[in-house]
Parts: structure tokens; C-alpha cells; sequence
């Protein structure tokens, strides 16, 4: 199995997408962080101070949609996207490999549908000036850009991986795969 | 198209695409935008990025990343370590004593917890690699804690039973009061088969070989104290009037790292960053999954799948246990494929009035509910409390997982059978707090 | 043809009842022409019904108006203390000037109006009765209602913001005091069982809510003459009804917590003279300054006698 860590040979661009979905997913896990400490301070504000907590409820929903859509890109990286893997498992590399390519391009498409109408949602929102219903009226172009930007982290990410299933040096299917079904073998 | 025949279809071309091995949100959102594309015009797709941003527009979802922080920054100290060991010389002439204080744990975390995904992460986090370490064997450690994770929707609070309470009009109180019994009793018999399975697989014998005297016994519970302290401060948030369910997550978590920080003197920033990253890898693949399969409930609710579905239940004309037996199937089948809180929004409001024309208590329904959208989160091809074990215990296979796990979905059908029986195991606690309802 | 409304209530509320009520009415009429209707949010997320009307994905809608004052900061005015006294002037309201300039606003979105209808709800509380300004000091309170938050915060409670099926919990755990929604949640929420005290919507009530039926516009011209007669028909027929069951509402909550033992407080004249002093300082001059034409607005809704 290609060990992700270990593509010094990898072509340039490739390893340029990877360290940005490493990077999008350090910016996931501080704003998975944030919401635990605002939602914290909403308590402590509420139950102490007495005062009281207009903004801290969307913040909180905002920063896990854009942490989620952010971490698409990063968990994919790191293969954490679970399947059922119990047929590509039992097939031969080869159309193992065809199948990837098939899975792929349909995840591809998908981010892209994702992407188009996502960046629509977006730009309606940024051009009408939409804001949160609530007393805070945060301006809702920012959340909802999380979408068309997140997809688009993801289908750089995914294409990478196609690239690389393309060359016949990963197979995404192969690195979810589960060890005691079959030994990986002539993937890389 | 007759929407049975579509409701077919797309399941057939739903297993397909999941078992082509892609990811289950990547698949259920392809599934759900090919559909809506064919059946409802290019118009719809347009909703889609919509329908996935609402259904992450949930104060509620929070508690998904919180609770897995909760369990992340535990399991990377030494506290899962300390229970185990403590755990271990208490319950040492016990079969599989370390499996029976997991399911405690997994029950005693559902008590804190509203959601099955949190209650799995944060209890398989620490408990799966301790009881693989030990011994058990892999499909006792995984299906105990799939199966024990299940509770957290049925053991007060529960996030499921609030939208039921909603959707239906019941009282939440006396749905929360109606899942502590019929918890317990799941608790029980997930207990007598992992001692069943432990005592057959003859490890048992190896694990209890040590004697512990008693002081040996006493002098390791001072470890124990941070864990009990979590857990009481997490109790005290949630019924001390600190803070709503949700946020009790949060307080958690907090409560989680500071301990690992001070206590276990985890302060180096790789250490923390370790805990963080593995937290976001599974709570985004979580949450991804809820998000698509919330686009996926709206392809089925759109063709009128989902509503077709309960509405031929309604018009068959047969025995109540009948009526009751297909609406456990219809429940038990729309839990492989949705996550519990999109069923009991769709099946609900459809399912009330059948159920009380058929002369069933509604409160006690909820519990049946819940119990079957447990074995929903433990099947395939949707089972989130499989995906979080394997997220958590990625050299396990998902078929070890998922025949781990079988024998518990039996033993939440014989519940299911039980409280058929003897609805008072749910109707009782409720009655006797609230009095005699409706 | 086959249009879609999309809701998020179910069983007996009135909303679903409406939805229904207009469905068959406008089936019987027999002018080929069905509504679907998807109650329990089974299709779209209560708050994400407005977007997909306005860009025509969904053709029709019951819905509270001011879930979009986000897009439209106008909206707000529909769930605005002190604007309305009862139902009956609401139905007022409903008809006047200031509906219609609100309704261009929603032409301009490719929305139109069915069924007009203001429904009511009240407060309650677990820190003695809450009458009047006075009795929210200090009270850690979840309001429905932008506005609504505004005005209480400046009469010095603590608001909080949680979801809607939290308010239960945190009312029995004591994280809440009191709260304030529409006589149908207050119910449907089963509150009763953690309150002490209910002030529910009677001659005099402070809280309103404008909650419309909502066809997409461009839909609803694309109709033949024939099934839009039908549809304004059944709407027309719907309204009627709606007005007299929301009074319904708000005595079946009054009695439901007076049944449960609940204390019941009624609001006076006066007190509402108060609120609305209150409002005057504090919800009506932030509504101004979002809104463009807010001051004109705000103006013809306080003169709907
Ligand atoms: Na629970
Ligand atoms: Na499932």
C-alpha cells in the first residue's frame, strides 16, 4: 500500500493539493475548537454575567457547517471517508483499479454539481445582502460560501487522487481497504 | 412512475452504488441528485447544496464533534488506562468483566449523551483498543461497543426521542422517562451475551487468571477520581441547570482537555494537535454523512418514497400485531438506509394515526421506534455507529464489525418481542412520575 | 398539474389544517389541478422554505413570514411587538395599505400571497407572571422573535438563544426561566408540564405572528384561469377559517394549562401600552435603521386602526 506520508516522488501539484487539504484540515479542527470554547463562554455569560447570549448559537452552527465543508478536502486526504469496501476487496487489482477511476469521476461530478449551484446559493446571498435572522444578522454569504469552497477543496483533493489512480500509483479504493480481506497487491 | 416501484428502484441502485465501495455520503448524494435529476428536473438539483447546508444548520449536530473531543482526549492519556486497570482488578473473577464495564460505561455515557454516534465515539475511543489488548475477542470488542453507542438514543436524554415528542405532540418528559426501563433491560441483555461470548471463546479463563487483594484493589481508585469527575460535571451541567443538552457537550469537552492538560500533563501542542485531528477527521466524516443523507431523505420524501411506503402500510387491513410486525420492518428498513432523526420526521407523523386507530400507546411506540432506529445505526449500508468504530478501529474489518453486532441486533429484536409483551417495561415509570396519560 | 406545499407542522395544527383544507377544496373543484401537501418538514427544514419558493424549486408554502427577514429586513414588521392587539386587527392588518406594500416587496421575490392570517401566542414563565415590562428584569428568557429580543432585552431580561426543542429541557432543568412563542407551540411543546406561570394571548396580547400561505408567483400565473379561481377560492374559504380556529388556539392553551394546574395571567390595556413604550425605544428604532422605507412602513402598520 503507498503510505500517504511518503511521496517525495509525487508530482509537485499533487503534493502542492495535499498540503492544502492539510492545511484546511488544521483550519477545521481550530474552528471544531472555537465552538467548544464559545459555547463555553455562552454558558459562562448566561449562568455568571447574567447577560445575554444573542450571537454565540449561530457562531457556533456557522463554525461546524464551514468546519465540516472545510474538512471534506483534508479527510480525504487521509482516506477517512468510509464505504462499504467488502467488493472492491474481493476483486482483482486491475478492475479494482477501473472501479476506482469509475468512483472517481462520479465523486468528481457530484462536487462539481455541488459547486456550481453551491456558488449560486452564494453569490444570491453576497449580492441581496442576506443576513442570519437573529438579532446578531451575521451576513449569511459568509457560511454559505463554506459550501461552493469546501466542494471545491474536494474536488481538487479528489482529482489528485485520480491523477495518481490514473499513473497506477494509489488507489483510493485500496487504502480504505480492509487488511484481512485481501492483501494489497499490486497497487504501487 | 408508482412510487413503490421507484421506492424499489432506488434501493436496488442505492445498494449498488454504496457496495461499489465509495464513501456512503459521496454515494448517498449521487444516488439522491441522479434520482431527483430524472424524476424531477434539472430544477431540483439547484435545492442541493441548499438542502446539505440546512441540514448541518443544527445547534443540536454540535454535540458530534464535542462528544468524540470528549472521548479523543481521554483515550490519548493515561485515564483509559487507569479505568481499566481499576475496572480490571475489581471485576477480575467476572467473564468478561472488561466488556460488562464497557456496556456500563456505554449506558452510564448515554445518560449524558442525546445522540448514538457520541456515545459510541467517546466509550469505543478508550474501550475498543483496551478490550482488543486484552484479549476479547475483535467482533465482541466492536459490536459491544456499536451496540452499547445505540443506547444514547434511548437512555435519557435522547435527540430522537425531542423531534418524536415534537413531531408526534407527546410529551417529551414521559418519552424520556419511558426509554430508562427498556435501556436498562437492553443493557442487561447486551451484558448476558458478551459474558456468553467472552465464557465460549475461552479468553476469559486468561483474563481472570490474576488475584487482586484488596488493597491492591483500593489503592488504584484515587486514578479513577478524574474520570468520575468528568462524568459527575457533565451530569451536574445537564440537570444542574447549567446548560442545555446540547451544550453539555461542549462543557464536556472542555472539561475533557483541561483534565488532559493538567492532570495527565498532555501540554505539549503535538499531543493536543493529535487529539484535535483525529477529532475532525471522524466528526467531518460524520457529520458528511448526515449532511448527504438529509439530501437523501429529501430525493425520497420528494418522490413520495418514504410517505407511499407507510401509507400502504396504513391501507393494509390485518391483525394489529400484524400492522405491528410490518411497521417494525418498514421502521427497521428505512433504518439501514436514513439516519434516525430523518425517519422519525418522515415516518412519525404517518405512523401516529395508524398506531392509534390499532389501539397502541404512542409513547410506547417511541421506545419501539427507538429501538429500531438502534439496529438501523449498526446495519449496513448506514450504520453511523459502524462507521465510527471504524473510524476509531480502522484495522478491524466492517464484516468483523458488522457480525460482532449481530448478535445484539438479536438481542434488541427480543427487546423489541419483550416489551410486545409487557409494554409496562416502558409505560410504567412514565405513569407512575406523570401520572396516567391520554 | 401538480404543485407542492411544503410546511412544518403536523397532525391537527391549524397550518396543516389550512394546507389540507385548500388542497381539497381545490381537488373537488376539478379543474385538473392537485396540491401536494409535505407537513413535517418531511420535505424542506422549517426556515429553509422561503429561498426555494422565491426561485420557484418549491410552488407553495405555510409559513412564518419573518423567517425571511434576513432577506428582507421589511419581514420584520410581521413579528413586531405592539403592532397588533388581537386577531381581529390583525385581520386588519392582513388587509390594509401596509400588507400591500409588504406583498410588492414579496412580488419582487416571485412571491405571492393566499392566505393571509396572524396567529398569537403569549409568555411563560417560572419567575412569577410576566404581565408587563417590569416582571422580565433579570429573567433569562428565550423569545421568539428578533424584535421580540430586542424589546426584552431592553427591558433588562437575559436572552438566550437555543433551538426550539431545547426550550423544553431547559426550562426543567432551570437554564431557562421563561419563554415566549405562539399559543400552539406552548402547547405542542407540551410546556405546560415545566411552567408556573402562563400568560396566554386574550383580548390583549403582545405577541403576533404573520404566517402565511405562499404560492411562488410565476407558478401561480402559469395557471389556468380557471385553476386559479379555484385556488383563490379555496384560499379565500381558508382564511375564514383560519382567523376563527386561531382564536380556537389560544383558548384551547389557556385552558390546557389552566387544566395542568398552571397559573394564568392576563395582560391588561396598560401593560400593553408599556410594551409598546418599550418597543418605541428599542425594537422599532433598530427596525428603522436596517430597513429601507422602514420609518414608512412602521408608520401605515401603526395606523391600521
Ligand atoms: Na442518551
Ligand atoms: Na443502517
Amino acid at each position: 500500500m503507498t503510505d500517504p506520508a511518503l511521496s517525495d516522488a509525487d508530482p509537485i501539484l499533487v503534493r502542492m493539493i495535499r498540503s492544502v487539504s492539510e492545511l484546511c484540515g488544521v483550519i477545521a479542527a481550530l474552528m471544531i475548537l472555537a465552538s467548544v470554547f464559545i459555547t463555553c463562554q455562552m454558558i459562562f455569560v448566561r449562568l455568571i454575567l447574567k447577560s445575554s447570549t444573542f450571537w454565540q448559537t449561530e457562531a457556533v452552527i456557522y463554525l461546524v457547517i464551514a468546519a465540516t465543508l472545510l474538512g471534506l478536502c483534508y479527510v480525504q486526504r487521509l482516506r477517512g471517508h468510509v464505504g462499504v469496501d467488502l467488493v472492491p476487496g474481493l476483486m482483482p487489482a486491475g478492475a479494482r483499479r477501473i472501479l476506482a477511476l469509475f468512483v472517481l469521476a462520479l465523486t468528481l461530478l457530484m462536487a462539481g454539481v455541488m459547486i456550481y449551484y453551491g456558488f449560486d446559493t452564494f453569490h444570491l446571498a453576497w449580492s441581496r445582502n442576506w443576513k442570519s435572522e437573529s438579532v446578531w444578522a451575521f451576513p449569511l454569504w459568509i457560511p454559505y460560501m463554506t459550501v461552493p469552497l469546501g466542494f471545491a477543496l474536494f474536488f481538487l483533493q479528489l482529482s489528485a487522487d485520480l491523477y495518481m489512480t490514473v499513473i497506477g500509483r494509489d488507489n483510493p479504493l485500496a487504502a480504505s481497504m480492509v487488511p484481512d480481506v485481501l492483501p494489497q497487491k499490486g497497487d504501487s | 412512475m408508482d412510487p413503490l416501484t421507484l421506492a424499489l428502484l432506488v434501493g436496488i441502485i442505492t445498494i449498488v452504488v454504496l457496495f461499489s465501495g465509495i464513501s456512503v455520503a459521496s454515494g448517498l448524494l449521487i444516488v439522491a441528485t441522479g434520482f431527483l435529476l430524472v424524476f424531477d428536473g434539472v430544477r431540483s438539483l439547484a435545492s442541493l447544496p441548499d438542502l446539505f447546508f440546512a441540514e448541518l444548520n443544527s445547534f443540536a449536530l454540535l454535540s458530534i464533534p464535542m462528544f468524540i473531543i470528549m472521548g479523543a482526549s481521554i483515550a490519548s492519556t493515561r485515564a483509559g488506562a487507569d479505568l481499566y486497570e481499576a475496572l480490571e482488578r475489581w471485576l477480575t473473577r467476572v467473564p468478561g468483566g472488561l466488556v460488562i464495564s464497557n456496556l456500563g460505561a456505554c449506558a452510564l455515557f448515554a445518560a449524558m449523551s442525546g445522540s448514538s454516534p457520541a456515545t459510541c465515539a467517546a466509550i469505543g475511543k478508550m474501550g475498543i483498543p483496551e478490550m482488543r489488548k486484552r484479549g476479547y475477542p475483535d467482533g465482541v470488542a466492536a459490536g459491544s461497543i456499536a451496540a452499547g453507542g445505540t443506547l444514547g438514543i434511548l437512555i435519557p436524554p435522547s435527540v430522537t426521542m425531542i423531534v418524536y415528542g415534537i413531531a408526534t405532540e407527546s410529551s417529551i418528559g414521559r418519552l424520556f422517562l419511558a426509554g430508562v426501563f427498556p435501556g436498562i433491560m437492553l443493557v442487561a441483555l447486551f451484558m448476558a451475551w458478551s459474558i456468553y461470548a467472552t465464557w465460549r471463546s475461552g479468553d476469559a479463563r486468561v483474563l481472570s487468571s490474576t488475584n487482586y487483594t484488596w488493597k491492591q484493589k483500593f489503592e488504584i481508585l484515587p486514578k479513577v477520581l478524574p474520570f468520575l469527575a468528568i462524568i459527575l460535571g457533565v451530569l451536574y451541567a445537564m440537570y444542574g441547570g447549567i446548560a442545555t443538552p446540547s451544550e453539555t457537550a461542549a462543557v464536556g469537552a472542555l472539561l475533557c482537555i483541561v483534565i488532559a492538560v493538567l492532570i495527565y500533563r498532555l501540554w505539549h501542542p503535538r499531543d493536543l494537535w493529535v487529539i484535535l485531528r483525529d477529532s475532525t477527521r471522524e466528526s467531518v466524516m460524520i457529520l458528511f454523512i448526515i449532511a448527504a443523507a438529509g439530501v437523501f431523505s429529501y430525493m425520497l420524501s420528494s418522490l413520495f418514497i418514504t410517505q407511499s411506503i407507510a401509507e400502504w402500510i396504513g391501507t393494509l387491513d390485518v391483525n394489529r400485531w400484524v400492522l405491528m410486525a410490518m411497521i417494525n420492518v418498514f421502521l427497521l428498513v428505512a433504518g439501514f438506509f436514513l439516519p434516525p432523526v430523518a425517519v422519525i420526521l418522515m415516518a412519525a407523523p404517518i405512523l401516529l394515526p395508524i398506531i392509534t386507530v390499532a389501539g397502541f400507546d404512542p409513547i410506547w411506540f417511541a421506545v419501539i421506534l427507538t429501538i429500531n432506529m438502534e439496529i438501523g445505526l449498526i446495519s449496513p449500508p448506514v450504520g453511523l455507529n459502524l462507521y465510527v468504530i471504524n473510524g476509531i478501529a480502522p484495522d478491524i474489518s466492517l464484516k468483523t464489525i458488522l457480525l460482532g453486532s449481530l448478535p445484539y441486533v438479536a438481542c434488541m429484536v427480543l427487546a423489541i418481542v419483550l416489551l410486545c409483551l409487557f409494554p409496562g417495561i416502558a409505560t410504567w415509570l412514565p405513569d407512575q412520575v406523570m401520572g396516567q396519560g391520554l | 398539474t401538480e404543485l407542492r406545499l411544503s410546511h412544518q407542522w403536523s397532525g391537527n395544527d391549524v397550518r396543516n389544517k389550512i394546507a389540507e383544507m385548500v388542497a381539497e377544496d381545490v381537488a373537488a373543484a376539478n379543474v385538473d389541478l392537485t396540491i401536494r401537501v409535505f407537513g413535517s418538514q418531511s420535505l424542506f427544514k422549517a426556515r429553509e422554505q422561503y429561498t426555494p419558493l422565491s426561485r420557484g424549486q418549491l410552488d407553495m408554502t405555510v409559513l412564518p413570514l419573518s423567517y425571511a427577514g434576513g432577506q428582507q429586513p421589511a419581514y420584520n414588521l410581521t413579528l413586531m411587538p405592539g403592532l397588533v392587539k388581537n386577531l381581529e386587527h390583525g385581520d386588519r392588518l392582513s388587509h390594509s395599505p401596509f400588507m400591500a406594500k409588504l406583498e410588492d416587496i414579496m412580488a419582487d421575490d416571485d412571491v405571492m400571497v393566499l392566505v393571509h392570517g396572524y396567529l398569537a401566542g403569549g409568555f411563560g414563565s417560572n419567575k412569577g407572571c410576566i404581565t408587563k415590562p417590569e416582571d422580565v428584569k433579570g429573567v433569562s428568557i428565550r423569545a421568539a422573535g428578533k424584535s421580540f429580543e430586542e424589546m426584552l432585552a431592553g427591558a433588562g431580561a437575559s436572552i438566550s438563544s437555543m433551538a426550539s426543542s431545547e426550550i423544553y429541557p431547559a426550562l426543567q432543568t432551570g437554564v431557562l426561566d421563561a419563554t415566549n412563542t405562539s399559543s400552539e407551540s406552548f402547547v405542542s411543546y407540551r410546556l405546560y408540564e415545566q411552567l408556573e406561570c402562563y400568560t396566554p394571548a386574550g383580548d390583549t396580547a403582545l405577541w403576533f405572528m404573520y404566517q402565511p400561505m405562499l404560492i411562488n408567483k410565476t407558478t401561480f400565473e402559469s395557471l389556468t384561469p380557471e385553476q386559479q379561481t379555484a385556488l383563490t377560492d379555496a384560499a379565500d374559504k381558508a382564511e375564514a377559517f383560519y382567523l376563527e380556529e386561531g382564536k380556537k388556539g389560544d383558548e384551547v392553551a389557556r385552558q390546557t394549562f389552566a387544566d395542568a394546574g398552571v397559573k394564568i395571567a392576563d395582560m391588561t390595556p396598560e401593560d400593553f401600552d408599556k410594551w409598546l413604550e418599550l418597543a418605541k425605544t428599542t425594537a422599532f428604532p433598530i427596525f428603522v435603521s436596517e430597513t429601507p422605507n422602514g420609518q414608512e412602513l412602521l408608520d401605515m402598520a401603526l395606523a391600521v386602526e
